[in-house]
C-alpha cells in the first residue's frame, strides 16, 4: 500500500492497470480523456499485461470490448457525456449477451447545448439498458471500485459501469491509497469465464431467438439484476474486511442512524452532503447524510431497512426526469416507500446541472426550505 | 482549514501550478485537495483553480467562496477574484512589479522577471508557474524542500534544475506589503 496524491482519473487508470485486464478499447472525450492517456502511457511502457486498441468511436469501442469479453477477456474502457450515448445500442448488447464488461463514465453534461461539466444525465438515461451503476464521491472510493466492480459483474455476469463527477474528481487531486499487487490478486483473481468465444469451439453467439426464449432471458436478467443487489453488499464486505476500506454497500449512511432526517444524494454531491448533515446537526436538527452508491440496481431494500418510521427523505438529484417533476432518484425513492409499510415524508430538488456548483452553505439552505414544505 | 483560490489564464499553468502546491504540502503530512475549474478551456481565457490544506481529510467538492489566500498570475485579474467572492482579511499573492491599489495585505512577486533570469522563456512568453508556486510556498510557510522534492518528481536533468532556481529564488524574493496599497 502507499499514499498517492493524485486526480481522480490517475486513480482509475492506475487500479485498471492492477486489475489484471485483458483488453481496453478507448476513444477520447472530456473529461474522461486522461484516462485513456494514461492506460495509453501504461500499454506503451510495457506496464499493462493486456491489448490496449485505440478505435474511432465510442460506438466502436463498445463494439470492441463487448466481442472481447464474448471472447473471455476481462475488459475495459472509459467514456463520457456524448459518447457514453453513442455507446447506446451496444450496451444494450452487452447486458442482454450477459457480458462483465466494466466501463468508467465520467460523469459531464449532455448536448444541447454543449457543456463540459458535471452532471448525472448521461449515465441516468441509460438506466434501463441493464448495466449496473456504481457512484463515487472520492478519488479513494474510485480506486477501490474498479476492484469491486469487476469482482460484482464477474459473479453475476452483467456489465458495470463507474460514475463519478467530471473536473470535481476527474481533475482534481486528493490523497489516495493504493493496494499492494498481492491483496489485489487475493480479491480479484485473473477472470476465468465459465464459457466463451472460441474459433476451435462451434457455436454462435447473439442469434435470434423466438418470443418464449427471448422474454424468458431478459425476464432472467432484470431479475439477476436486482439480486446483484446482495452481491454486491456481500463483495463491499470481503473487501472491507481484506482491505479495511469502507464506502457503503448499496449505500452509506454516514450519522446517527435513528436520524429524524436524511439527505439522499449521489457522486461528489455527497460527500459535500456529509457538511450539511452536520451544519443541520448544529442548528439542532438530527440529520443523517445517506449516499447512493449503487443506482442500478436501485437500492431499495437498503433505503426501506435504513428508514426509521416517520423519518423525512430530501432528495438531491444532480439530473432532470423529463416529464416529471423532480430528478430519477425522487421518483425512485417515492416509489421505493410507496406500500412499504413505513410512513417516510418525501421532498427532493434537482440541482448542480451542468456543473452548477454545490456549496454546503448553498445545500443547507435548501434542505430547510425542502424540510419547511414538508411541515 | 486554509483555502487558496488561485486566479490566472489558460496556458499559464495554473492547474500544474496547484497539483504541485498540494503535492509539496502532503509532503509534510498534511492533507490537501485542488479542484481546478478551466472555464471554457481557450488558451488565454480566465481560469482558476482551489487549493485546500487542513489536517483531516476534505470534504467538499465546490469552488471557494471564502478563501483565506488569492493568488493572481496578474494584477488585472483581481476583477475576476472580485467576483467570486473576497473576504475582509484575505490576504493576495501578486505576480506584479508593484504592490494593487487594493487594501489588503499582499505578498508581490516580479515572477516575470524570475522567470527570464532562470531562462523559463517559451514562444516568447515568459512562463511564471514555477516563480509564483515558490512565492505561495513561502507565504503559506510550505518547506522549501517539500518544493524541491515535489519538483524534482515532476520534472528531471535540465527542466528540473531551471526550475529548482526560478522557485527558490521567488522562494527568497516575494515581499510582504501589509495593509493594502503604496507603503
Amino acid at each position: 500500500m502507499s499514499k498517492r496524491m493524485d486526480t481522480g482519473n490517475a486513480a482509475c487508470a492506475l487500479a485498471v492497470k492492477a486489475a489484471n485486464v485483458d483488453f481496453i478499447a478507448a476513444y477520447p472525450i472530456t473529461p474522461q480523456t486522461t484516462i485513456s492517456e494514461k492506460l495509453a502511457d501504461y500499454a506503451a511502457a510495457g506496464e499493462l499485461s493486456g491489448v490496449y486498441l485505440p478505435v474511432e468511436s465510442e460506438h466502436s469501442v463498445m463494439s470492441a470490448v463487448a466481442a472481447a469479453s464474448a471472447a473471455g477477456s476481462r475488459t475495459f474502457t472509459a467514456t463520457s457525456s456524448q459518447g457514453l450515448l453513442y455507446m447506446h445500442e451496444i450496451l444494450h448488447f452487452a447486458a442482454g449477451g450477459r457480458l462483465p464488461v466494466v466501463m468508467v463514465n465520467v460523469n459531464r453534461a449532455v448536448c444541447a447545448p454543449w457543456c463540459l461539466y458535471a452532471d448525472h444525465q448521461d449515465s441516468v438515461s441509460q438506466r434501463d439498458t441493464g448495466w449496473l451503476q456504481f457512484h463515487c464521491a472520492s478519488h479513494q472510493e474510485i480506486y477501490d471500485t474498479v476492484f469491486l466492480a469487476y469482482k460484482v459483474a464477474e459473479k453475476v455476469r452483467i456489465p458495470a459501469m463507474i460514475n463519478y463527477d467530471g473536473f470535481l474528481l476527474s481533475h482534481s487531486m486528493l490523497p489516495f491509497d493504493t493496494l499492494d499487487q498481492e491483496t489485489i490478486n487475493r480479491f480479484l483473481p485473473p477472470y476465468r469465464p465459465d464459457w466463451k468465444l472460441h474459433p476451435q469451439w462451434g457455436g454462435t453467439f447473439g442469434n435470434v431467438a423466438a418470443a418464449a426464449e427471448y422474454s424468458a432471458y431478459r425476464n432472467t436478467l432484470a431479475e439477476d439484476t436486482l439480486k446483484a443487489a446482495d452481491v454486491i453488499e456481500e463483495e463491499a464486505r470481503a473487501y472491507k474486511d481484506l482491505t479495511g476500506r469502507w464506502h457503503g454497500g448499496m449505500i452509506d449512511v454516514q450519522g446517527p442512524q435513528d436520524s429524524d432526517v436524511f439527505l439522499m444524494s449521489m457522486g461528489s454531491m455527497s460527500a459535500e452532503m456529509s457538511l450539511v448533515a452536520e451544519a443541520l446537526q448544529a442548528q439542532g436538527i438530527k440529520a443523517a447524510n445517506l449516499k447512493v452508491r449503487v443506482y442500478r440496481p436501485f437500492p431499495g431494500a437498503a433505503l426501506r431497512q435504513a428508514l426509521p418510521q416517520n423519518a423525512k427523505l430530501l432528495v438531491f438529484d444532480r439530473n432532470l426526469a423529463y416529464g416529471h417533476e423532480g430528478g430519477a432518484l425522487l421518483m425512485e425513492a417515492r416509489s421505493v416507500f410507496y406500500d412499504s409499510g413505513k410512513a417516510v415524508k418525501i421532498a427532493g430538488a434537482s440541482v448542480g446541472i451542468g456543473g452548477v456548483d454545490l456549496p454546503a452553505a448553498m445545500l443547507t439552505e435548501k434542505a430547510l426550505a425542502l424540510l419547511e414544505g414538508l411541515k | 482549514m486554509l483555502e487558496l483560490r488561485i486566479h490566472g489564464r489558460g496556458g499559464q499553468g495554473v492547474v500544474t501550478m496547484a497539483e504541485l502546491l498540494a503535492k509539496a504540502a502532503v509532503k509534510t503530512g498534511l492533507e490537501a485537495q485542488t479542484l481546478p475549474f478551466f472555464g471554457v478551456e481557450r488558451r488565454g481565457a480566465a481560469v482558476k483553480a482551489c487549493v485546500r490544506f487542513d489536517q483531516t481529510p476534505i470534504r467538499i467538492r465546490s469552488m471557494s467562496y471564502h478563501p483565506q489566500v488569492i493568488a493572481l498570475m496578474n494584477g488585472n485579474l483581481l476583477s475576476y477574484a472580485r467576483i467570486d467572492g473576497i473576504d475582509p482579511d484575505t490576504y493576495f499573492v501578486v505576480n506584479a512589479k508593484e504592490p494593487l491599489d487594493l487594501q489588503a495585505d499582499q505578498w508581490i512577486l516580479d515572477a516575470e522577471a524570475v522567470a527570464i533570469e532562470n531562462n523559463l522563456v517559451f514562444g516568447g512568453e515568459p512562463f511564471i508557474n514555477v516563480p509564483m508556486l515558490g512565492g505561495i510556498a513561502k507565504v503559506l510557510n510550505i518547506p522549501l524542500a517539500a518544493v524541491e522534492e515535489t519538483i524534482r518528481g515532476h520534472w528531471s536533468g535540465k527542466k528540473a534544475d531551471v526550475n529548482l532556481a526560478a522557485a527558490r529564488q521567488a522562494y527568497e524574493q516575494i515581499k510582504k506589503y501589509e495593509g493594502g496599497c503604496r507603503q
